[in-house]
């Protein structure tokens, strides 16, 4: 009670004036001259501050709406209940079923013909059906991953919003135990986990693990994008056939989309990357629509001015801004947290050399590190 | 007797437990709390978000209670009381205290519910659709609410206790430095009477009158102690006068035998017939059957009068919480004696300081309620502690400027409070920094201060008048305030809503 830290302030009062329109003209004098009454020189200015319970700070935003349900759809998404994922699991079977039949009747052939071709054969298939499983071990691994990075994402955004501080104690210790495998995060780790015992509140927690932890990860996934982004419009301006466009957009997408959840998680393997992709898929189309004011206008501008240049340069723009908001998406899908502390990503922000139009785009591919205009 | 109404009592509670299997499932939520802790506001608030959905105000922008998941999501179709199962109970006067608070169309008169004098039932049907699971789409969930003056909790230890302990113990406390002054008039009196003499009918009530009044002083603001069982000597109900309630504790022998027509056998047949009349059929009616609890605690009242007030209130809940059964329900508990799997402990009037400190309310309720925590922990039930306001009376506010500025808050003080050296008159408004909470929680336990009224208190929280109705732009009332009490919804009620 006595330590230099815990110096109390005693408790205190200052009375408001009513504004006069209102008029409590029958209020006592007495009661006026002690507003009136000097208090230690003067009477310290009252400001009403921001209310920390309004409701605006405390509900989830359209955008973490939009992320959370793309997740559902994906990520989420328990495919064996439907009717198509009950069609493709018996086609599955079947398939298994024949495959297992030519595997046993090759055995046989091989055996009839000698033993050693048989017992090469017979090792070979065991080796065969070892690695799969495996690789179906491996799936589950990464698909189970990639839940709980979501399921993460939605209790942050939860925690947050409530301002909830043994949930976000809880979460935080979680997500650097997610990242333990990651010498660089060690640091951030530790400082984070330290914060835990303090008296932090839960939204403050959140926000510190956000730019301790999560952000540079962000920088990482932004880089990627922008990588991809001017990969895809530098082939689709000089690519002599649409073909090789459209194939070159898709697999710049899907190598986008796998190494954004590498970054931060781990590598999604081949379900994963469905259940990823629809996810992306989902929230391409739910913020298409929200981000029409910001991106669509701006890629019909910047495809505007570059057209102009070049009809092909214009496209090469325009796939350009397309995979961008494919990599922003597969952020906002990925990310283990929602965007509380740091702003959601946009186009300018990833890729500004997109709508740099006054330079050709091929040029910039050299220069786009130096600052230029 | 006793035993066979029990017999009868869990006959029927294992018989409405499997007609709730098959019907609308049912959440029995036990808002427990001393009296003065804020149960009636809690309850009426709660009724008033749940049941006026529809009411435009509460549709204008997100809804009222962000955090409750059904109701963020949209979910909550409709809330509506319905009549509840008891007959024999008269029914929370919820539109009573929702005009009590709104004070009619001015709003002039506003005020805190009084009192509450009698036992109370409420009963709320919540429609909503599922979102997830097996058995999504449309489902309903009832939610039954027990009101009852506090000062009746305080009875629920002595259920375990005989005559001579509850003498000892009572006798012993009232001898501590925060008691011994209040009881001086009823000490001297037990102390010069002779347990052994005859029962004698114009003793017994001369003691049983010094007692209450004895247990009315303890009560009082600058007190604020709450250890003080019986509770109906404080709010007697139905039973004023009755001679249930003329006992008091005696001085007695340990190892002497009093027969049957002395004094202390009177006084012990007095107290035993209390257990079985008053307080078992409480106990069993209304809290044996709990799903869910909330604990409201006072705690700003406590830390107004002083650690001693703390530490009585300390006791007084454990003793309290020892009397219900948390824990994780198995499938065969959740049958025959549900247990209650998550307890609330809210440190109510929230509203009374800057939600700056709010942590250290919450840390210094954890201190006080910790070993009732401990306990439920073990048993596996969920538990979480939070600063909470069922209806928010003030706004927050900085007073002065750069490093020496304090987070304080704006609301319109009761007249008569004092804080400061300033008195008020229940019209002008004004900025209050109530103190700071010590960083430390168990320092607020520490100590023999009892501060009373006095200036040098640390931390003076003065009562405010309830909130002006605010209107949206229709003119239509908005929902009132409040702080937290969607948390406290999400946390009681949202796996059942999910």
């Amino acid at each position: 009670m006595s330590t230099p830290e815990d110096i109390r302030r005693r408790p205190r009062a200052v009375r408001i004036e009513p504004e006069p329109a209102i008029g409590f003209k029958d209020r006592p004098l007495a009661s006026e001259a002690s507003i009136e009454r000097p208090r230690a020189g003067k009477t310290p200015i009252v400001e009403i501050t921001p209310d920390p319970f309004a409701f605006d700070t405390l509900a989830l935003d359209p955008e973490e709406r939009a992320v959370e349900t793309a997740q559902k759809r994906g990520i989420f998404r328990r495919s064996v209940v439907s009717w198509s994922g009950l069609f493709w699991s018996a086609l599955g079977g079947l398939v298994s079923l024949a495959f297992g039949l030519w595997v046993t009747k090759i055995v046989d052939d091989l055996f009839s013909r000698s033993t050693t071709l048989g017992g090469i054969g017979l090792g070979l298939a065991a080796l065969a059906i070892l690695a799969l499983l495996v690789i179906a071990g491996r799936e589950m691994v990464a698909i189970g991953r990639q839940r709980h990075i979501a399921k993460l994402h939605q209790d942050f955004a939860k925690a947050h919003a409530a301002d909830d501080q043994p949930l976000a104690r809880r979460l935080v210790a979680d997500l650097a135990s997610l990242y333990a495998a990651r010498p660089e995060t060690a640091r951030a780790r530790k400082d984070v986990l330290a914060l835990r015992s303090e008296i932090v509140d839960g939204r403050d927690l959140v926000e510190i693990a956000e730019r301790t932890l999560v952000q540079p990860l962000d920088q990482r996934a932004q880089a990627a994008v922008a990588a991809a982004a001017k990969r895809v419009s530098v082939v689709t301006t000089i690519a002599p056939r649409a073909i090789i466009d459209v194939a070159f957009v898709l697999l710049q997408a899907v190598r986008l989309i796998r190494e954004i959840a590498q970054i931060y998680g781990g590598r999604p393997g081949l379900l994963g990357f469905f259940k990823l992709a629809r996810s992306v898929g989902a929230h391409l189309a739910i913020t298409g629509g929200m981000a029409a004011g910001d991106s669509l206008l701006q890629q019909v501008v910047g495809h505007g001015i570059a057209a102009k240049i070049s009809a092909r340069l214009g496209e090469g723009v325009l796939n350009g801004l397309l995979t961008a908001r494919i990599g922003i998406s597969a952020i906002s899908v990925c990310r283990p947290m929602p965007f509380a502390a740091e702003r959601t990503p946009n186009l300018r922000k990833v890729v500004p050399f997109l709508f740099r139009a006054e330079k050709p785009v091929a040029d910039d591919q050299s220069s786009s590190a130096t600052p230029n205009t | 007797m006793s035993f066979f109404a029990d017999i009868i009592f869990e006959a029927r509670s294992l018989a409405q437990t499997l007609s709730e299997s098959v019907g609308t499932p049912v959440v029995r939520l036990g808002v427990t709390g001393l009296s003065r802790a804020g149960k009636t506001v809690f309850i009426t608030a709660l009724i008033q978000h749940l049941t006026e959905l529809g009411a435009p105000g509460a549709r204008k922008g997100r809804g009222a209670l962000p955090v409750f998941r059904v109701m963020a999501e949209g979910r909550l179709t409709r809330g509506k009381l319905e009549p509840q199962p008891d007959d024999a109970v008269p029914r929370f006067a919820y539109e009573d205290h929702r005009a009590a608070l709104t004070g009619g169309d001015d709003g002039a008169n506003r005020h805190w519910p009084h009192s509450t004098r009698r036992i109370s039932e409420v009963r709320i049907r919540l429609e909503f659709e599922r979102a997830t699971g097996l058995r999504a789409g449309p489902a309903a969930l009832i939610i039954d609410i027990v009101d009852y003056p506090g000062e009746w909790l305080l009875d629920l230890p002595l259920l375990d206790k005989t005559f001579a302990q509850w003498s000892k113990e009572t006798l012993d406390a009232s001898a501590t430095a925060a008691r011994a002054a209040l009881a001086a008039d009823w000490r001297a009196f037990t102390l010069s009477t002779d347990a052994a003499g005859a029962a004698d009918e114009i003793k017994a009530r001369e003691a049983a009158t010094l007692f209450t009044a004895y247990l009315q002083a303890c009560r009082a603001d600058t007190h604020a102690l709450s250890t003080l069982p019986p509770g109906r000597f404080l709010m007697p109900g139905d039973l004023e006068g009755s001679p249930a309630l003329t006992f008091a504790p005696l001085v007695l022998k340990p190892d002497v035998f009093y027969g049957g027509d002395t004094l202390a056998a009177m006084m012990e047949r007095r107290f035993e017939a209390y257990k079985t009349h008053v307080v078992r059929p409480f106990f069993r009616d209304h809290f044996s059957r709990l799903d869910r609890q909330i604990v409201l605690v006072d705690t700003l009242a406590a830390l107004n009068a002083g650690p001693a007030a703390l530490r009585d209130l300390e006791t007084a809940l454990s003793d309290i919480l020892q009397a219900f059964r948390a824990g994780r329900n198995t499938m065969l508990s959740a049958f025959f004696r549900p247990r209650i799997d998550k307890i609330l402990f809210a440190a109510t009037k929230a509203d009374h300081l800057n939600h700056t400190s709010h942590d250290r309310l919450e840390a210094i309720l954890r201190t006080i309620v910790s070993r009732a925590i401990a306990k439920a922990d073990d048993a596996g039930a969920a538990i979480d502690v939070i600063a909470l306001a069922g209806v928010r009376a003030t706004r927050e506010a900085r007073i002065g400027k750069g490093a020496e500025a304090l987070d304080a808050v704006v609301g319109i003080p009761a007249a008569g409070e004092i804080i400061d050296g300033e008195t008020f008159d229940g019209v002008a408004e004004a900025a209050i920094f109530p103190g700071d909470l010590p960083t430390d929680p168990k320092a607020a336990l520490h100590g023999e201060t009892l501060y009373g009224s006095s200036a040098e208190a640390d931390y003076r929280f003065v009562r405010f008048r309830p909130p002006m109705q605010n209107l949206d732009e229709d003119g239509a009332p908005k929902p009132l305030p409040h702080i937290r009490l969607d948390r406290a919804l999400q946390f009681l009620l949202g796996d059942r809503l999910a």
